[in-house]
């Protein structure tokens, strides 16, 4: 077992779209593209608080970039890739012979 | 244009290194919904993101100020954390309290009995100042004057035609005996009413219905309303409607329940019920109050009073006792009901604040003395660069600190305090209204929180104002003479006024309540027991003086017991019935008749109670029962002096006869002493006593019990209860009590105000010397220099205790000739509950002057003495 602690929910969620938005991370930014890819809407405050609280966790960093000194702009240490990871992982074991078109089917 | 309420409440939780990008990013977005969506969809979204941010940016905002992490993007940006700055400033403070705890107790201490005791008092007086009325229509009902004596024919005759009301209600006492099953009798304090009350009221039962018309009517069928306690105890289930209880021996329907809250006329009345009024019933007691016509304000009813006046003296002719056209007055029902409490719980709550007050005076002073100690670290801190305003809010936190530990002490101590309180106030059934909640703990909490804030003005002002840079150099050279410290001494004085003001009033009720127990009543008070015994009211009257005589046959076997007699009101207990009678050979002209109280007593009564004939002689054995409609016989009476005097001035009244009240002649047997039958307050009043079996004795009565031993009667009681309740199982026991505390309660609210100021004077004492002392103590320190060095010329140690001692008297003095000022303008709240002082008593104000002259010269003397006799060359060594 290693001894990562699993992420929640958000902070999965923002880990990604911390990724997917790349060079271009910000708070304001990483709301939109969650809110973009599930469709709910999320408080800026409770996106900044996870991102926050993900820095002091040590899993992702923040800079501000030469081009534009006013925004503090995110990424993702190497804890954070492992923890991304391995939450992934755990997810893939615990869907291990679960078929999900069955559960649609079955609803 | 001005920033949107929703972006500057995100801007107040933000960052302050990250607040300008966000903001700038979330009213960007705003300003595209609003083009995208319109301008109510972009200000809900706004509203959203803003409430919905709050509890991350709080937690975000904690846990960076908790751990100290910042992120590296800000490494170069200025402005980092606001609360940071709190939570270490609340660290620092923790510690230097826990470092210094004689500080910190007495600050936490002081702060929590006012507070807490302040809070306790809120609590009681809020029910009887600030809540509302638990009526619909509180504020256009009003009470008539002449309460407790209009008659029923009175009533009906006005009834609907009162100016200036829609409707008028009536009442009455009513207390009844309820027996279910075969438990002994027990009594329901209650009241009959006529079938508008509940109207007026504008309150609707919670359960059944209101009575209505035809209810009242004589032949009705007799219907009772619960309170909501009542019909809990009586089961609190729904088909109590409709069942019928055996109430007063008659058998009465439920017919509705009140809310819970609903109280009236007091909380401790749990039963109406609907009195059959007999238009041409000239039987009085009963009190009105009317719901006023729409437009009127019940606080200014003069001319349809005047008007109805007029109407009364048209139908009815009044004698010059009980006129009703005389001083005739409506008032709104608050007043009537809560009135009379008022000026006890004002003066306690007044005295309360007072203490308060004290005693952040005194937590002041101790700040004050705090931060005079700690000048030369402020001053090095604001050498360093801390500003006036971070060095204030230091001292804010640890003020607040305090606050916070002193508001949950207070509060807990105004919650275990809270009955003993409600039990010493004058509030008589408004105790059971009294309730400790939560709320009061909250206004502790907030008290300690506006009190603190307060304190620290003091001590911040005057870092303000001194520079604190010149501590530094006073520091180094010890500062002979060191800071003036007028403001600390302008505290205690103010405190010593203060406390003047409590202990001042203290001290006139302590005059007056020893003046009211020096009042001789006319009757034995030590040793004689009081057992209250209530018939219902329909119960055969010879049955019923059997049922008494059986009573008292079986209190004499008890053990101990010397006399018992029997009363329908004994002495000290309110006027009660009275009549008008004129001596045989007069016309019985107005001016030749006289009031007299009627008592009907057992043949024991007197000897029970140690009244000794002054002349003729007492009920015995040739006293007959006189028997069916026997006009031909006498009824024998014994009379007070008061009543001898006025009716056969100067002339021995044994033997003469009067008529008056019975039908039948009466003649007297005897004369003895004035008692105080009414209050103890009263002149003699006359009074006539008749014997039981030759009057009429009403449904209310109470045996004495006289003991051989005095201390014997209030073992007696419980015993005595149970005698009643076994011989005569169809009489409730209304309640047990002793003559003593009967006296006690007769001497009124005084007694209890008395001893509830005299705690919160001797608190005041306590907090005065405390500040005294603390003043003092820092006074001498300061010059302890000075006087070394004068002490090591020659100076006898002695004078320096002289000197510092006269110094705390000063400042003693200076206070109590302030607060002599405030107490002769304050005092006049407690006037009505003085007897025989007037409110600027010399004596009252001489004592507590004196108290507190003692208090501060012993608070004084501690320091002093410690100052004069320490050793100079160790003083001198030391700085």
């Amino acid at each position: 077992m290693s001894d990562f602690s699993p992420l929640g929910v958000l902070e999965e969620q923002v880990l990604v779209a911390v990724i997917r938005t790349q060079h271009d991370a910000y708070g304001m930014h990483v709301r939109r593209e969650i809110e973009r890819v599930t469709g709910r809407e999320l408080a800026i405050g409770a996106v900044y608080a996870t991102l926050d609280r993900l820095e002091a966790k040590g899993l992702l960093s923040s800079r501000r970039t030469m081009s534009d000194m006013s925004r503090r702009c995110f990424q993702l240490t190497a804890a954070g890739s492992r923890a991304l990871s391995e939450t992934y992982e755990m997810r893939q074991r615990l869907w291990q012979g679960v078929d999900p078109r069955r559960l649609v089917l079955s609803r | 244009m001005p920033r949107p309420l929703p972006l500057s409440i995100l801007r107040l939780t933000l960052p302050r290194a990250e607040r300008d990008e966000i903001v700038a990013d979330v009213s960007a977005e705003h300003d595209a919904i609003r083009v995208r969506e319109g301008p109510a969809a972009a200000r809900r979204w706004l509203w959203g993101q803003a409430l919905r941010s709050l509890p991350g940016l709080v937690t975000l905002t904690w846990r960076r100020a908790s751990t100290g992490f910042e992120p590296r993007a800000n490494a170069f940006s200025p402005g980092g954390n606001l609360m940071q700055h709190w939570i270490a400033d609340a660290r620092y403070a923790a510690r230097r309290l826990r470092t210094r705890p004689a500080y910190t107790l007495l600050a936490v201490f002081t702060l929590a009995l006012g507070i807490g005791g302040t809070a306790a008092v809120f609590g009681i007086a809020r029910p009887i100042i600030l809540d509302p009325l638990p009526y619909a229509n509180a504020d256009e009902v009003a009470s008539f004057w002449a309460s407790g004596s209009w008659n029923e024919q009175e009533y009906s005759q006005l009834r609907g035609n009162f100016p200036g009301f829609q409707r008028v209600a009536m009442y009455r006492e009513g207390d009844m005996t309820l027996r279910d099953g075969d438990a002994p009798a027990r009594l329901i304090a209650g009241i009959q009413v006529s079938h508008e009350l509940f109207g007026v009221l504008g309150v609707r039962p919670m359960l059944g219905r209101d009575f209505q018309q035809g209810d009242d009517v004589p032949g009705a069928d007799p219907t009772v309303v619960l309170s909501h306690g009542l019909w809990q105890e009586l089961g609190g289930t729904h088909d109590l409607i409709g069942k019928r209880y055996d109430l007063d021996g008659v058998s009465r329907t439920v017919i509705g329940v009140m809310p819970r809250g609903f109280w009236y006329p007091n909380p401790s009345v749990r039963l109406w019920s609907a009195r059959p009024i007999n238009p041409a019933g000239r039987n009085g007691s009963y009190t009105l109050v009317g719901l006023v016509a729409a437009g009127e304000d019940p606080a200014n009813m003069t001319p349809h009073v005047q008007r109805l006046t007029k109407m009364l003296a048209d139908r009815f002719t009044y004698s010059e006792r009980g006129d009703k056209t005389q001083d005739a007055w409506v008032k709104p029902l608050r007043e009537e009901l809560l009135g009379s409490m008022k000026p006890a719980v004002l003066a306690t709550f007044a005295a309360m604040a007072l203490i308060l007050l004290i005693a952040c005076v005194n937590v002041a002073a101790l700040m004050l003395g705090q931060v005079e100690g700690r000048a030369s670290e402020l001053a090095v801190r604001s050498a360093l660069g801390a500003t006036h305003g971070r060095i204030t809010q230091q001292l804010v936190v640890e003020a607040l600190l305090l606050g916070v530990v002193a508001g949950g002490v207070g509060g807990l101590l105004a919650m275990l305090g809270f009955p003993a309180l409600a039990q010493a106030l004058p509030i008589g059934a408004w105790r059971e209204a009294a309730i400790f909640d939560w709320t009061l703990f909250g206004t502790a909490l907030g008290v300690a929180v506006l009190a603190v804030l307060a304190v620290v003005l003091v001590p911040a002002s005057s870092l303000w104002r001194g520079g604190l840079r010149g501590a530094i150099s006073g520091a180094r050279t010890g500062g002979i003479q060191g800071r003036g410290g007028r403001l600390e001494r302008g505290l205690v004085v103010a405190e010593v006024a203060l406390a003047m003001l409590v202990a001042s009033g203290a001290a006139l009720l302590l005059r007056s309540v020893s003046n009211l127990y020096a009042i001789d009543p006319g009757i034995e008070t030590k040793g004689i027991a009081v057992v209250d015994i209530v018939s219902n009211r329909n119960l055969d009257g010879d049955v019923r003086i059997q049922t008494i005589d059986r009573i008292i046959g079986a209190l004499e076997q008890l053990p101990g017991v010397q006399h018992v007699g029997a009363a329908m009101k004994i002495p000290l207990r309110g006027g009660g019935d009275s009549w008008n009678v004129y001596a045989e050979g007069t016309s019985g002209a107005p001016e030749d008749r006289s009031f007299t109280y009627f008592r009907v007593v057992s043949p024991d009564y007197f000897q029970a109670l140690g009244i000794q004939a002054r002349s003729g002689r007492l009920f015995d054995a040739s006293d007959r029962a006189i028997l069916g409609n026997d006009t031909t016989v006498e009824m024998s009476v014994v009379v007070n002096e008061a009543f001898a005097k006025k009716l056969f001035p100067n002339q021995d009244a044994v033997g003469r006869a009067f008529s008056g009240g019975f039908a039948l002649r009466q003649r007297i047997i005897g004369v003895v002493p004035n008692v105080a039958e009414a209050s103890l307050t009263d002149t003699p009043a006359p009074a006539s006593y008749y014997l039981h079996r030759q009057g009429w004795w009403g449904s209310a009565g109470s045996a004495v019990i006289r003991t051989t031993r005095p201390e014997d009667a209030e073992a007696v009681l419980d015993q005595a209860r149970r005698a009643v309740q076994r011989v005569a199982p169809e009489f409730a026991v209304g309640g047990v009590t002793t003559m003593d505390r009967i006296f006690d309660t007769a001497v009124g609210p005084a007694r209890q105000l008395m001893a509830l100021l005299g705690l919160l004077a001797g608190l005041a004492l306590l907090l005065g010397a405390i500040g005294i002392y603390g003043v003092i103590a820092h006074f001498a320190a300061r010059r302890q220099r000075d006087w070394a060095i004068r002490v090591a010329l020659g100076l006898p140690g002695s004078r320096v205790i002289t000197h510092i001692v006269r110094h705390g008297l000063m400042l003693a003095g200076a206070g109590v000739v302030l607060g002599a000022v405030g107490a002769a303008l304050l005092t006049r709240l407690l006037s009505s509950f003085l007897y025989g002082v007037s409110s600027v008593d010399p004596v009252a104000f001489a004592g507590a002057t004196a108290a507190l002259l003692l208090i501060g010269a012993a608070a004084a003397f501690l320091p002093a003495w410690r100052a004069g006799t320490v050793d100079p060359a160790i003083v001198l060594r030391e700085q």
